[in-house]
């Protein structure tokens, strides 16, 4: 891998990294505000995260197992924010006790006798 | 208050001070860079290193303590057990630190022998604190196991959170003992020393950090036992995870079988997801409170340290992590840059929003907000922000100057060393420390303050 290559790699890989967290919140933003607007966003910065994703799978010097992890990463980027979001809102729906709703100080529900 | 909460006050107070420490150390560190002659004969570059990062290790340290010692009477409803040696052994503590740090600022230097090793320094990276002062800092750790299990004992009950923590104090002690053994093979003596420094950073101390920001957050926002005891099962599963097998990261080139490139490679590439996780739940609980609460600045601390975590760990440590880029960027500034934006999002972040949780309690304030908080907390971020970019711009070049066209030979170090953008790095890296200095300044201004403001800050709460 050349000099050039590795600052690129290096560079691009950030910027992978980078925009996946952007869509994530974006995202998450857009299920808290119901904008439009903000959905369109997080749409580009995903599209954006691919974009970088192909540049590093095609123009990079990485080995093709280094590019699979890219690919692959990409799809769990893409399902995570969803996937958290939907777990947090069941969590938070199957939490009805009021007991639960004590401060720590107070709340003994889950405490276990050793 | 039980003895316990006042012993975290001293915690606490301890880790402020040590903070500014290492705040003017890593100052003085800076300078070195731009005029190296600094200091010349009187205090080597390496010692103020040692001094920075030691004290980081120890600040955190005493802040996660402090942060255990003041949740977990509530959590527990009884003092916790033991407090009397934990209460002298804070004392031991300080003392110890400030011997060793006389130590390395006075006496720098000890032969090549064992007297040197107990009393002088260990010479091992991050773990320099000599012989005797390690021994005492497993003592401490010791006790504070016995003050954690013990007070479950006592009580006989336990909670989730309480569980994870108890489970996570025996590696975290356990592999405080690699800080010990002097092997003279330097390849195995690598080797186990990062399960110290990795472990404990992107393990234990990660365990431990996500159980005080469960119990912060019950406190913060109100959120109830069960949401956050079952994200803190998800979150400690999927970073240890990634994280433990992320230690291969570090074997790329010491000397280790080559099957640790794909290893290290892989599951560290796998550590920004549960960090993203963690991003998402931070928007989610930020949204459902609608950003209220009676303490703004814990809140908005909690939210850097998720977001902090995420950019400084994830992003930056993704850039330097597959194993053909971290050939050339190891051991540069680009590696100092995710250092710093990593220790900040993932740790510094979370004591100081407990600090404000500990404050608010202590003084009794009905609402903690204020002008001064936020000028703290935005030059405290835009420094380190600023720093870790321009130590990123001063890490390109190393990288590409030195290491990729040059080599890593002598000449190729100082091409690097002399390049105009390697130059221009480290000096804003200088000026934006200055702004992150300021930044201390303020936030120790405000911290010892917020009670006398208190009349006006309930005026405030008041008219809410």
């Amino acid at each position: 891998m050349s000099g050039l290559a590795t600052l690129e790699t290096g560079l691009l890989l950030g910027l992978y990294a980078l925009l996946a967290g952007i869509w994530g919140i974006l995202w998450a933003l857009t299920q808290l505000r119901q904008a439009p607007i903000i959905g369109l966003l997080a749409a580009a910065a995903y599209g954006l995260h691919t974009l970088v994703a192909l540049i590093i799978i095609l123009w990079t010097p990485l080995g093709f197992g280094w590019k699979c992890l890219i690919v692959g990463s990409s799809l769990v980027f893409l399902a995570l924010p969803p996937m958290t979001w939907r777990l947090l809102q069941r969590t938070h729906d199957d939490e009805r006790s009021e007991h639960d709703r004590e401060s720590s100080q107070h709340s003994r529900r889950l405490m276990a006798r050793l | 208050m039980y003895r316990s909460q006042a012993l975290a006050i001293k915690y606490f107070s301890a880790a402020m001070i040590l903070f500014g420490v290492m705040t003017l150390f890593g100052l003085v560190s800076a300078y070195y860079y731009l005029n190296s002659d600094f200091l010349f004969g009187i205090l080597p570059f390496n010692i103020a290193k040692i001094i920075h990062i030691n004290t980081l290790v120890i600040w955190l340290l005493m802040g996660f303590m402090g942060s255990i010692y003041w949740f977990l009477p509530g959590e527990l409803g009884r003092e916790t057990a033991g407090i009397w040696a934990a209460e002298a052994l804070f004392y031991v503590f300080c003392t110890a630190v400030a011997v060793v740090a006389v130590v390395f600022i006075f006496v720098q230097y000890g032969g090549s022998n064992e007297a040197a090793l107990w009393f002088i320094n260990q010479g091992r990276k991050y773990v320099e604190a000599p012989r005797w002062a390690a021994l005492g800092i497993v003592v401490i750790m010791v006790v504070f196991a016995y003050n954690v299990i013990g007070t479950a004992v006592a009580a006989r009950q336990t909670t989730g959170i309480i569980t994870v923590l108890m489970i996570d104090l025996i590696p975290l002690i356990l592999l405080y003992l690699i800080a010990f053994p002097a092997i003279s093979n330097m390849s195995a003596d690598l080797f186990w020393w990062w399960w110290l420094v990795h472990l404990w950073v992107e393990a234990t101390w990660e365990v431990l950090i996500g159980c005080i920001m469960a119990l912060a957050l019950m406190q913060l926002l109100g959120t109830s036992r069960r949401i956050v005891e079952t994200w803190l099962y998800i979150e400690v599963a999927l970073v240890l995870g990634t994280g433990i097998l992320g230690l291969g990261h570090h074997y790329f080139w010491i000397g280790t079988p080559s099957y640790w490139l794909t290893i290290g490679g892989f599951f560290s590439a796998l550590e920004p997801l549960p960090l993203l996780g963690m991003v998402v739940h931070a928007v989610y609980d930020a949204g459902a409170q609608h950003m209220k609460t009676t303490n703004r600045p814990a809140l908005y601390w909690m939210m850097a340290e998720a977001f902090g975590n995420f950019i400084g760990a994830g992003v930056w440590g993704f850039m330097i992590t597959l194993p053909q880029v971290n050939l050339y960027a190891h051991g540069t500034q680009w590696t100092v840059s995710h250092g710093h934006f990593a220790f900040w999002g993932a740790y510094s972040c979370g004591v100081i929003s407990v600090l404000y949780l500990v404050l608010q309690n202590t003084r009794n304030l009905a609402f903690v907000d204020g002008s001064l908080w936020k000028w703290s907390f935005a030059a405290l971020n835009l420094g380190l922000v600023g720093m870790t970019g321009a130590l990123l711009v001063s890490g390109f070049v190393q990288a590409f100057v030195e290491r990729a066209i040059g080599g890593s030979t002598l000449n190729a170090f100082i091409s690097g060393q002399e390049n105009a953008w390697f130059v221009d790095g480290m000096v804003a890296r200088f000026l934006l420390a200055i702004v992150f200095t300021g930044g201390y300044v303020v936030l120790v201004w405000d911290v010892l303050t917020l009670g006398r403001r208190a009349p006006a800050v309930a005026t405030v709460a008041a008219a809410q």
